[in-house]
C-alpha cells in the first residue's frame, strides 16, 4: 500500500502539486488521471522519489520514504518496477539484456537462473525470439512489453507506469492495459498507472484519482465516473463528440 | 556569478555521487572495458593521422625557418621532438579528444536524460551517475597517456618521413636531433598534463550532459558546451600546469 498525504510540489516557487492526499491500495490497478500539464507525471515521479516533495508525506506500508537517506530509498527502490512513457529501454543493450540488467545488479542468480527468468518475463508479455534484438528494432507496442518485462524482473511490490498507452494504436492499448491488470492482480502489486486514456479508465480503473491544476479534483472507479457530477471530470470524461452524444442521448 | 558558483556546486555534488562506492564491481568493470574500446581504442585512429600530419607540418616549417648555416640541420629534429612532447601530444591533442569523446560523452548521457534512461537506473536504485561516468573517468585516465605516447612517437615518424623525403634534413641529421639533449622528464611532464585533461574532458562533458534538461535540441546544445568548456578549461590548465611543473 502507498498513502500520499498532503504533498505539495512546486518549481521555481509556482506550485505545481497542491494537498494531494491519497490511498492506494494492492491487488487493484490504481489511476492517476487528468488533462495534460495537470501534474500527473510530477505526482508520480514524486511518489517514486524522482522529484523530492516541498511538504506533505509518502508512506510505502509503514515507511515514511520522503524522509529516507539514499540507501534507505535504494531498499524501498529495489521494490519497484516502473514502466517510463517512452519505455527508456537502455539503448545499447539487447532485449534480454535490458531484463537481465536489474537482475544482474541486485541478485546473485547464477547465470542460467537469471536467462531463465528473462525468459519467463519475456514469455510473460508474449515477447517470443526478439531475445537478439535492440530497442532500435522494436514496434512501440514491443518496446512497452519489454519494459513492463523488466520493470517485473525482480519481482516487484510496485509497479508504476506513466502513460504506458501513449503512441499506441487502440488494440495494442488494451492489449498493454489487460497486460498490467493481470500481472497486477497475479502478483498482488500496487499498482499506480498514469493515463489520460479514457479507454484505460473504463478498462481497468479500479480506483481512479482525477487532477486537476495540481489538485485532487475527484476520487472513485470506472462504474462511479460515468455518474459523476463533478464538472470538470465530466468536461474531461465526455470531452470528444461522440461521448458527448451518448451523454446527451442517455446511453 | 550565482548561476556559476550554483553550477560549480552542481559540478562538485555530481563528482562526489561518481565516487562513491559501485554497487556490483563486476558490472563497472564490464562497463570500464566497453569504455576503453569506445572513448580509447576508437580514438587511435584520428590520434595517429592527426599527430602524423602535425610531425610532418612542424618538421617542414621547422626547416624553412631556420635556413641559415649557422643553425645546425639536426635541431630540425629535436624541434619536432619537442614540439610533439611538450605541447602537441598533451595539449593539442587533448583539444582534439575534447570534440571527438567530449561531445560523444555529453550527447550519450543527455540523451539518457531526455529519454528517461537515467531515471529508469535511478529507480532501479543504481546510482546512476556512478554507473554512467566512472567506468568513462578510468578509461580515458588510464587511456588518454597512451594514445599521448602513440601521438609523440607517430608526430615524430611523420616529421621523419616528411623532412627526408622533401629532402629538408637527411635521416642521419634528424635521428641525431631526436636523441640530442633529451630530457625525459619532459615525457612525465605530458603525461601528467595528460591526465589532468582527461578529467576534464570527461567530467565537463558528462556534467553538461546529466543535468540535461529538454529535448533533442538541448542534447545538441549540451553536447556543444561540453566541447567549448572542456576546451577552455584545457587551456587554462595547461598554463598553470606548465607554470607548476617546468618552472
Amino acid at each position: 500500500m502507498i498513502k500520499v498525504s498532503n504533498l505539495y510540489k512546486s518549481f521555481n516557487g509556482k506550485p505545481v502539486l497542491e494537498d494531494i492526499s491519497v490511498t492506494f491500495k494492492p491487488g487493484i490497478t490504481n489511476l492517476i488521471i487528468g488533462r495534460s500539464g495537470s501534474g500527473k507525471t510530477v505526482l508520480l515521479k514524486s511518489i517514486v522519489g524522482l522529484h523530492d516533495i516541498e511538504a506533505g508525506e509518502i508512506w510505502y506500508e509503514n515507511t515514511l520514504f520522503n524522509k529516507l537517506n539514499f540507501v534507505g530509498k535504494k531498499l524501498i527502490r529495489s521494490e519497484m518496477g516502473m514502466l517510463f512513457q517512452g519505455s527508456a529501454l537502455f539503448d545499447s543493450l539487447t532485449v534480454e539484456q535490458n531484463v537481465l540488467f536489474p537482475l544482474e545488479m541486485f541478485t546473485d542468480k547464477t547465470q542460467e537462473e537469471k536467462i531463465e527468468r528473462v525468459n519467463f518475463c519475456l514469455n510473460r508479455v508474449d515477447i517470443i525470439n526478439a531475445n537478439h534484438l535492440f530497442p532500435s528494432e522494436l514496434s512501440g507496442g514491443m518496446k512497452k512489453r519489454v519494459a513492463i518485462a523488466r520493470a517485473i524482473a525482480l519481482n516487484p511490490k510496485y509497479l508504476f507506469c506513466d502513460e504506458p498507452n501513449s503512441g499506441l494504436d487502440p488494440i495494442t492499448a488494451i492489449l498493454i492495459d489487460a497486460l498490467i491488470k493481470e500481472l497486477t492482480e497475479e502478483y498482488s502489486m500496487t499498482t499506480i498507472v498514469n493515463t489520460h486514456d479514457m479507454n484505460s479508465v473504463m478498462e481497468i480503473g479500479e480506483k481512479i484519482l482525477f487532477i486537476s491544476d495540481g489538485r485532487k479534483c475527484w476520487e472513485g472507479n470506472k462504474n462511479d465516473i460515468l455518474n459523476s457530477d463533478n464538472e470538470t471530470l465530466n468536461d474531461f470524461v465526455f470531452a470528444n463528440s461522440l461521448a458527448k452524444k451518448l451523454r446527451t442521448s442517455g446511453k | 556569478m550565482i548561476k556559476f558558483l550554483s553550477q560549480l556546486g552542481l559540478y562538485f555534488i555530481l563528482l562526489k555521487k561518481v565516487f562513491s562506492k559501485p554497487e556490483k564491481p563486476v558490472l563497472y568493470y564490464k562497463q570500464t572495458m566497453r569504455e576503453f574500446v569506445y572513448l580509447g581504442l576508437n580514438s587511435i585512429g584520428i590520434i595517429v593521422i592527426i599527430s602524423f600530419f602535425m610531425g610532418a607540418v612542424i618538421t617542414l616549417q621547422t626547416a624553412y625557418n631556420t635556413e641559415n648555416p649557422i643553425y645546425p640541420k639536426y635541431l630540425i629534429g629535436l624541434g619536432c621532438r619537442d614540439s610533439m612532447i611538450l605541447e602537441f601530444s598533451s595539449t593539442v591533442a587533448a583539444l582534439i579528444l575534447a570534440g571527438k569523446i567530449g561531445s560523444n560523452i555529453a550527447s550519450e548521457i543527455g540523451t539518457m536524460r531526455v529519454t528517461e534512461q537515467i531515471d529508469a537506473l535511478e529507480i532501479m536504485g543504481v546510482n546512476s551517475a556512478s554507473y554512467l561516468i566512472l567506468p568513462k573517468l578510468i578509461a580515458t585516465l588510464f587511456f588518454n597517456p597512451v594514445l599521448t605516447l602513440v601521438g609523440i612517437v607517430v608526430g615524430i615518424f611523420g616529421g621523419w618521413i616528411a623532412g627526408t623525403l622533401s629532402g629538408v634534413i637527411t635521416s642521419e641529421n634528424f635521428i641525431y636531433g631526436i636523441q640530442y639533449a633529451f630530457i625525459p622528464y619532459y615525457i612525465v611532464y605530458s603525461l601528467i598534463k595528460t591526465v589532468f585533461f582527461a578529467f576534464i574532458i570527461t567530467s565537463v562533458s558528462a556534467f553538461q550532459g546529466y543535468y540535461v534538461t529538454g529535448g533533442s535540441l538541448d542534447v545538441g546544445r549540451a553536447s556543444t558546451k561540453a566541447v567549448v568548456y572542456s576546451s577552455i578549461l584545457i587551456l587554462l590548465f595547461n598554463v598553470i600546469l606548465t607554470q607548476v611543473l617546468l618552472s
